[in-house]
Parts: C-alpha cells; sequence; structure tokens
C-alpha cells in the first residue's frame, strides 16, 4: 500500500465549492482556476478546505496573474487567517473535457511545493448538470492528488469518501444561488487587475 | 474566446449599464444590442431575452427597418450559445425566407448544426459553401471552432497556421492562435504569435502586456528583462496607469534582484521599480484601501529579496 497521504481526507467546505462552481459558471466558455485555501486538522488526517481565491478566467497558463495572487492570498489568508495554501482548483473550457490538462498540472506542481498534501479539484461538468438539473448528490468536482511518482492522479471511485462535503445543506444552497445568478457577482483576481476596486475576497458574496 | 480585451474600460462600463437598465424595463435595448455587436463581446443571455422581446414586439420590429434581419442574426447565434435550438431554428428559418441563396444565412445554418453536436453534417455543410466562397474567413473560422470544440486542439492549430499563411492581418486569429499555444504550455509559439501582433499593431497595449505575461512565464534573466521593457512599454502607452503593467514591472524587478543575487545590479532598474510601487501604492490608496496593506507588504518582499 502507499505511504500515509493515501489515507489523508480532504473535507470542502461550502463556501469554498460554492465560489469556484460560480465561478466556473460566470465563464462558460473559458477555463477558470483559483486558489483553495484551509488547514490540515490538528490530528493530521484531515485537510479542511474552507475557502477559495478565484484566480483567472482567460489565459489560466500565465504565471503573472497566478504569482501575484499567491502571494497576496499569503498575505491575507496565511498570516492574518492563519490558514494555508491547499490546492488549487480548475475548470476545462470544455463541457465534456475530464481531463486535467498540462497547465493545471502544472500550477498544481507549483502548489505541491507549498503544501504536500496538496489537492487539486476538476470541476466535472456532467455532474454539474445535473446538479443544476436538480439531480445527483456527489460534489461536482473530481479530486486530484499527487502520488509517489508525483503524478497527479485522479482518486478512484472506490474511495469517493475520500473527499466530503463539509455542510450537508451545501447542494441546497448552491442550486439557490445559481437559481438567483449568483455567479453575475462573483469577482476573481484577474477582474481585480482590470479593475481594483473590485475585491477578490467576495465578502459580501454570501451575504 | 476574446471577451472584453478590445473593450476599452469606459466601453465596458457603458455596456454594463445599459445591460442594467434594459434589464430593469428602462428601456436602450437596441442601443444595446448594436454596442454588444460593434464591440463583439459575448452575452448570450440577455442579447436572446432583449432580443427576443424586441422581436416580437411587432411595433418595435417594424421601426428598426432593414436591420431587423441584422437582429435575427444576433439573436439565433445568442440562442445557440444558451443551447436555445428552437428559437435559433426559428429565426435561421425566417432569414433563410427572405435571403434564400445567402452565404450568410448558409453558414449559420452550419453553426446550427455544430450547436446541435452534428459535426459531420456541419463539415459536409461548410465543405459545400467552401467550395463557391473559398476565400471566405468566417467559413474558415468555423472549421478552426470546430476542430477547437472537439478538443482536437492540434487540428485547430493546424487550421489556424494555415487560415493565418492567408490571412495574416487577422488579429484576432493571431490572438486565438497564442491562447491556445499558452493552453498547451507552448510558451515559444505563443510569443511568436505576440510578436506579430506588435510588429502589426505597435500601439495596442495589451499586446504588449500578454507578451511580457508570456515571457515570464517562460523565465530565465533574459526573458524576464525583455518582460519588463514591455511592460514599461505598455504603461507608456495607458498614461502609467495599467494595473498589471504596474505588477508586472514590480514582478520583474524582484525576479531580477532574485536571479542577480552577488552580481552587479543595473542601476536604472531600481528608479521604474520604485515609481511603479509608488503608483501601485497611490491607486490602491485611492481605489482600494482595504487591500493597500497587502500590497504594501508585498512590494516589500519584492524590494528585499
Amino acid at each position: 500500500m502507499g505511504g500515509s497521504d493515501e489515507s489523508i481526507k480532504y473535507e470542502l467546505s461550502q463556501t469554498a465549492y460554492i465560489k469556484l462552481v460560480l465561478h466556473a459558471l460566470k465563464h462558460p466558455s473559458s477555463a477558470v482556476n483559483g486558489i483553495l485555501v484551509g488547514r490540515l486538522s490538528s490530528d493530521n488526517t484531515t485537510v479542511q478546505i474552507s475557502d477559495a481565491m478565484p484566480v483567472s478566467h482567460s489565459a489560466c497558463a500565465l504565471l503573472p496573474p497566478l504569482e501575484i495572487a499567491l502571494t497576496q492570498a499569503e498575505e491575507y489568508y496565511c498570516k492574518a487567517g492563519e490558514l494555508n495554501v491547499v490546492g488549487y482548483y480548475h475548470a476545462n473550457e470544455r463541457y465534456d473535457d475530464s481531463e486535467l490538462g498540462p497547465a493545471a498540472r502544472r500550477i498544481g506542481d507549483h502548489i505541491f511545493r507549498y503544501f504536500p498534501q496538496a489537492a487539486v479539484l476538476l470541476l466535472d461538468n456532467k455532474k454539474l448538470d445535473g446538479l443544476i438539473k436538480g439531480k445527483g448528490r456527489d460534489p461536482a468536482v473530481v479530486l486530484f492528488t499527487r502520488d509517489s511518482s508525483k503524478a497527479w492522479c485522479q482518486v478512484g471511485s472506490e474511495r469517493t469518501s475520500q473527499l466530503v462535503l463539509k455542510e450537508p445543506s451545501a447542494h441546497s444552497l448552491l442550486a439557490d444561488h445559481i437559481t438567483s445568478k449568483k455567479w453575475l457577482e462573483i469577482v476573481d483576481f484577474e477582474d481585480h487587475l482590470d479593475d481594483i476596486s473590485k475585491d477578490w475576497v467576495n465578502p459580501n458574496l454570501f451575504k | 474566446m476574446v471577451g472584453l480585451g478590445g473593450a476599452s474600460a469606459s466601453e465596458a462600463a457603458q455596456l454594463a449599464r445599459l445591460e442594467e437598465q434594459a434589464a430593469h424595463g428602462g428601456g436602450g435595448a437596441w442601443e444595446y444590442l448594436c454596442l454588444v455587436r460593434r464591440l463583439k463581446v459575448r452575452r448570450p443571455e440577455p442579447v436572446l431575452r432583449l432580443g427576443l422581446s424586441l422581436l416580437n414586439d411587432s411595433k418595435a420590429r417594424s421601426k428598426l427597418g432593414s436591420e431587423e434581419w441584422t437582429l435575427y442574426e444576433q439573436v439565433a447565434i445568442a440562442a445557440m450559445d444558451c443551447q436555445n435550438i428552437d428559437v435559433a431554428k426559428d429565426c435561421i428559418g425566417i432569414l433563410k425566407k427572405k435571403f434564400p441563396d445567402s452565404l450568410r444565412v448558409g453558414r449559420l445554418e452550419g453553426m446550427l448544426l455544430e450547436a446541435k453536436g452534428a459535426w459531420a453534417e456541419a463539415e459536409r455543410a461548410y465543405a459545400v459553401l467552401l467550395e463557391n466562397n473559398p476565400n471566405d474567413q468566417l467559413l474558415h473560422k468555423r472549421k478552426i471552432a470546430m476542430a477547437k470544440a472537439q478538443g482536437n486542439t492540434t487540428l485547430a492549430v493546424d487550421y489556424l497556421n494555415k487560415y493565418l499563411e492567408i490571412f495574416m492581418a487577422d488579429h484576432d486569429a493571431w490572438r486565438e492562435l497564442a491562447e491556445i499555444y499558452v493552453s498547451l504550455l507552448m510558451y515559444k509559439q505563443a510569443a511568436f504569435c505576440y510578436e506579430e501582433l506588435i510588429l502589426a499593431q505597435p500601439m495596442v497595449a495589451l499586446y504588449q502586456i500578454s507578451y511580457a505575461d508570456v515571457l515570464y512565464t517562460m523565465g530565465g534573466m533574459e526573458n524576464i528583462q525583455t518582460a519588463k521593457k514591455y511592460y514599461s512599454s505598455a504603461l507608456q502607452l495607458t498614461g502609467g496607469k495599467n494595473t498589471r503593467a504596474l505588477y508586472g514591472v514590480c514582478l520583474c524587478s524582484g525576479s531580477i534582484n532574485q536571479l542577480s543575487k552577488g552580481r552587479n545590479k543595473e542601476e536604472e532598474s531600481s528608479e521604474l521599480q520604485a515609481l511603479a510601487a509608488e503608483v501601485l501604492t497611490k491607486e490602491y490608496k485611492r481605489q482600494a484601501p482595504a487591500k493597500l496593506p497587502i500590497v504594501t507588504e508585498m512590494l516589500k518582499t519584492m524590494k528585499l529579496s
């Protein structure tokens, strides 16, 4: 069997989950990505992903916006909030593309250097579609972790319990937000670069 | 695809204002639809909603005169974008009755096949149209779009390159190719595309910033020094306030300092970097004071590194 990393669980808070889905919905015809922040539980068994910082919706594979975003995320979440950068999320441009592409893998590697138990979450469009139509209860994301050969591997269906949604109400809340077109309000770091009065922390998104 | 890259900040604001106004029944729907067309932005939901309400109102429709047909086309495309195949079919049917042998309508029919996922049929339809219209740029672009939509990125790149050999002044195509190369991590090739764009349009800051972004991503002292030059150039073109360019200058300076630790540092670089940092600080103080401490910390780290 593999090392202890294999049994690490990932708990996704509704704040992080909903933000990343809304980000993807706001930009249906492009790839989007963002950073995940959270902490390792005190007993080292669970990575608690508590928030998401949307970063890009165009040219996700360019370094400058990501680097600045990571630096500022560290300032905001880590120093002030005692959280870590714990992962990265990505949504592909095309509906039926379920692969973790080269850009996403490379960024995942970058994040891995910050946090060895880093998670990469890839949005699953088909599952999201199901959610929007009111069926399906699985989280609409696929979890990738790095195995011993340094490759990003999808966590298989036998281990779906490795990624759990923290709040059982997450999906009904997400459904509400989708109906009310909440995605129109979400701001990512690139939006901030184009207009710095826009806040990438999205403080009033869920108020 | 391209999004709001071509629109200026004021145009983007005007678009948002009109969208808001029309959405709340405040009129200006036609103005909004014209602006969307002019800026070539992708706003399928409001276009479909507002366009349809105009088309279904016979009084409003007759006021449009010959523009009515342009609106049918615009609504058809928005409908396809929203996967509303029925509305698209209706609009195209009306256009076909009015313009029975039109290439433009033929293209729309091809797009409808694409929207339905009927790739082989769409390809056949375009092949027929291309026989009679071998130099129609939009038909060629549909082929590229289809390749991309089916995930055949290599083919899309191949078609795009062939397209650009003939239509080398098509700036949108160069941008599209650059963006595909970036997504494939083929940064050298992306850089080449941006070089072509900068040669053709040296006053467009966006291309210089994108080029600098690519160079910075490629890394290495030479690339980062060049990136810094292009960020500075973009700053000159935009009156010194473009946030991406300002950050770009700071990032490059920070990296150059890192890379040249122990070697002689250029004297001029510290002036530009200091100026960029100063402008950033001023802008954040003015527009986003809550974020100022974060930016200040970041700038401090870069100066020290």
